[in-house]
């Protein structure tokens, strides 16, 4: 039964990295484009890291926490770093509410504009279930390329909405990694 | 399923079982909604970090008492937690003796360096730079309580701690968010990114983390008890550093520092014995807000979480309570402080009077204006200073944005100048100390506050008790989550100086003085034995977090579990709302703003609101109860 159960799971694991890499064939190739506008969605500081790896990869990117619709003027792509922060959304000075309108219109926005979203995650655990999974879920959905940093995905959440949506998802195990993926989508 | 096997199911069933309670959920997230009592007969402690518990609790299994397994916790806590305290901080601790029935207080807060004048500091800018730094008094607290009531060697209780440090530990839920968090903050300075980043990059829940600097700090003190941290060249590299960083600490702040042994203070309140924690820390406070609710029956009023007029009584309770706070309390060695007025029941009885049952009074929570706790202060000391009614502390931030510009010391100081017969000389900052402006939020159901050291829920607390009844409460921390960012010998150090007040004369910043701070460990007693050992993290929300856990248990009568997680509300003067974890209904706070309240509402229980540990001795069995708030990762551990 264990030995069954195991190969169960790792069946599973397979077929959800299979279907997405199926659909990331499709789209893996896809180039996207700059200049970049980097938000948060829950005002967690992930943002800024992602800020930082993509100056590392000399992209044309600017990182702004709290980007408004306007914002959007001149972007080629939008990269949201979701992620719940009580004392992010303190320092924005925003409610868990508010903060989730303002993303509902950014995405809402960029899809109008046809502004192609990256969600980018990278809280593993610390991001994860509580009051960072609405905006985990409300951002990867709308993606059209996903990175995760596989601890947050160790339910497989983010797979599931790969699969489901049939958007490519690059699984990194580390923040450094994020780089790489990053830098390959440009 | 075979009968081997289906044993063997349930063998790993048990296993499991076992471990989800006693394990799993101290590193849940604070949605977790159930967990099972932790009992003990022999001993128990609850702190933030299952390890730390488990250092308390080696101990105790070797034979040292209450004092012997704090010590132990609070060394490894800080290696463990190492956000919230440790060797660069300070804070304070309960001790009570059962077979002797005295108490003790151990006041081992940081104290401002003495050349403290000479440095122009901006509460904003300067918080996490060598500015902030003040002595810190973890270490002279620690080896003074061991010295004074333990039993075991200090290199014995420092064991965990300093294998934790070496060998490492796989970082838990609360450390991996609060590191994500605080990644700016630890990129600063390059011995804090080596220890807690990765590639520059905050290291994740599961990742090891090892401080070898920290062990060898740890492994002096073991050697040499207190001088090898405030002599030597521990304290050598302390001072160097920070002068090189533009600090003031200096060797003579190291050598001369002082953990002092004082009595606590002490109250009652239905009938059970408040053991607080004394000035300049805050269990007159705790004192102050039992005895005004002690005026009502609250239970016939009903649970705050059910009750409107329950919780509007104390939210009004503590809008004064912290506005005395703010106006009166600060060190005593360099300040009059009306101890004995503050918490007495006749001052109490007064204050609660002044509260109108049906509508917050006056209506903005700035309004709130101090009482006069020095007409019941039967000693005859003169006072120093006058504490400024106008005051305001800047433990989180000052703000002056406010005031109307009339000093209401002018309308009402000369009352409390007369009643103690004392001499008006109203103390002027001779320091630099600028402030931020606060901004006004717009009302909202969901609410989060406006400035992250507002949010954090620094500091920690830990609970424990022994076979023999001997209970410690203790508090302790950095000042904000990884004090001021910077680590010095392995060392994270403080940024105690963001404790001051710019315009409170009871708080301002002097040399060799310790600032005012929220902490309060407790310890309550029925009928002279130990009946709660409890203390919180949280910053300001510390005394509401006491507070309503007291209220929980001994007005509610709810088990430990409950008490802790009952929903928490937070209300002072120097805010302009009353903010309500999730679990109070909108029924409720509909009720609570037609009664003029400013609602802001979390969705679910959090950080924000402290992370008590609590240790309840049933008066029937005599067994403990532990419960470690699930709000922060940690765990009661009993035996």
């Amino acid at each position: 039964m264990h030995v069954c159960t195991k190969i169960a799971g790792v069946l599973f694991v397979f077929g959800l990295l299979f279907v997405s890499t199926q659909a990331g064939d499709e789209e893996a190739a896809r180039k996207f484009e700059q200049p970049i506008l980097i938000s948060s969605a829950g005002q967690s500081a992930d943002m800024k890291l992602i800020g930082m790896l993509a100056k590392k990869q000399k992209l044309d990117a600017k990182a702004v926490n709290m980007a408004q619709v306007s914002d959007l003027d001149g972007i080629k792509t939008l990269i949201i770093v979701p992620g719940f922060s009580s004392k992010g959304l303190g320092a924005a000075g925003v409610s868990q509410k508010e903060e989730m309108e303002r993303v509902e219109k950014l995405v809402a926005a960029a899809q109008e504009k046809k502004i192609p979203i990256v969600m980018i995650h990278i809280g593993g655990n610390a991001r994860r279930k509580g009051q960072s999974d609405a905006f985990n879920k409300l951002t990867a959905e709308v993606a059209e390329r996903m990175i995760v940093v596989q601890q947050g995905d160790e339910d497989g959440f983010f797979s599931e909405i790969a699969r489901e949506k049939k958007i490519p998802i690059t699984l990194v195990e580390k923040i450094a990694e994020v780089a790489t993926p990053l830098g390959e989508l440009f | 399923m075979s009968k081997p096997l289906m044993r063997e199911f349930v063998v790993i069933a048990a296993i499991m079982a076992v471990v989800a309670v006693s394990i799993i959920p101290a590193t849940l997230s604070a949605q977790t909604p159930e967990r099972a009592p932790v009992v003990g007969t022999q001993g128990m402690a609850a702190t933030a970090h299952p390890l730390a518990s488990e250092a308390a609790i080696a101990m105790l299994k070797k034979g040292g008492n209450a004092i012997d397994a704090a010590v132990a916790a609070a060394f490894a806590i800080g290696v463990v937690e190492p956000d919230g305290s440790g060797l660069g901080g300070g804070g304070g601790l309960i001790i009570y003796l059962n077979n002797t029935q005295k108490s003790y207080y151990i006041n081992y807060y940081h104290q401002a360096p003495m050349q403290i004048d000479r440095i122009s500091y901006d509460s904003e800018e300067d918080r996490h730079t060598a500015k902030a730094v003040l002595v810190p008094g973890t270490v002279a607290g620690l080896t003074t309580a061991l010295e004074k009531f333990g039993t075991l060697p200090l290199a014995m209780v420092m064991e965990p701690a300093i294998r934790y440090a070496e060998e490492g530990f796989a970082i838990d839920a609360t450390l991996a968010q609060l590191l994500l968090d605080n990644t700016e903050l630890l990129m600063k300075h390059p011995a804090t990114s080596e220890i807690f980043l990765d590639e520059g990059f905050p290291k994740m829940e599961g990742d090891i983390l090892r401080q070898p600097e920290l062990a060898a700090t740890l492994k002096r003190i073991a050697d040499h008890g207190r001088n090898g941290f405030y002599t030597g060249p521990v304290a050598e590299t302390l001072v160097r550093e920070n002068q090189e960083l533009g600090g003031v600490l200096s060797l003579d702040d190291l050598h001369s520092y002082k953990a002092n042994v004082t009595e606590p203070l002490t109250g009652t309140y239905r009938g059970y014995d408040i053991i607080g924690a004394n000035a300049p820390q805050s269990g007159s406070s705790i004192i102050q807000a039992l005895n005004m609710l002690e005026n009502e029956n609250l239970a016939a009023l009903g649970h705050y979480s059910e009750s409107a007029a329950t919780l509007h009584l104390m939210a009004e309770t503590f809008r004064r309570v912290y506005t005395d706070r703010w106006s009166y309390l600060g060190d005593p060695n360099f300040n009059y402080i009306p101890l004995m007025g503050l918490t007495s029941k006749a001052y109490a009885r007064e204050r609660f009077s002044d509260i109108n049952r049906f509508k917050a009074d006056p209506h903005d929570y700035r309004d709130t204006q101090p009482g006069n706790p020095g007409r019941y202060d039967t000693r005859r000391h003169q006072p120093e200073t006058i504490p400024d009614a106008r005051s305001e502390d800047d433990e989180e931030w000052d703000d002056d944005s406010d005031d109307d510009g009339k000093s209401s010391y002018e309308e009402w100081g000369e009352d409390l100048f007369d009643s103690w017969g004392g001499k008006k000389t109203k103390k002027k900052q001779e320091n630099t100390v600028k402030t931020k402006t606060r901004k006004s939020a717009k009302d909202s159901l969901e609410f989060f506050p406006e400035t992250e050291e507002e949010f954090d829920g620094h500091t920690t607390h830990l609970s424990v008790i022994d076979k023999d009844g001997n209970s410690v409460a203790l508090t302790q921390t950095l000042g904000t989550f990884f004090g001021c960012g910077i680590t010095s010998a392995g060392v994270l150090l403080n940024c105690g100086m963001s404790n001051y007040s710019k315009t409170s004369n009871a708080n301002l910043v002097e040399p060799g003085k310790q600032p005012r701070s929220s902490i309060s460990p407790t310890i309550v007693l029925k009928d002279g034995k130990p009946f709660i050992v409890v203390g919180s993290p949280g910053a300001s929300r510390i005394i509401c977090a006491v507070t309503e856990l007291l209220v929980n248990v001994i007005d509610f009568g709810m088990n430990a579990e409950d008490a802790n997680w009952a929903p928490r509300f937070y209300c002072q003067k120097y805010e302009d709302y009353l903010y309500i974890e999730g679990g109070i209904s909108e029924d409720i706070q509909e009720k609570l703003k037609r009664m003029g309240h400013t609602i802001r509402a979390y969705s679910g229980r959090d950080l924000f609101f402290g992370g008590a540990q609590l240790i309840y001795v049933d008066p029937e069995t005599g067994w403990y109860i532990g419960s470690a708030d699930r709000r922060r990762g940690g765990v009661a551990i009993g035996y």
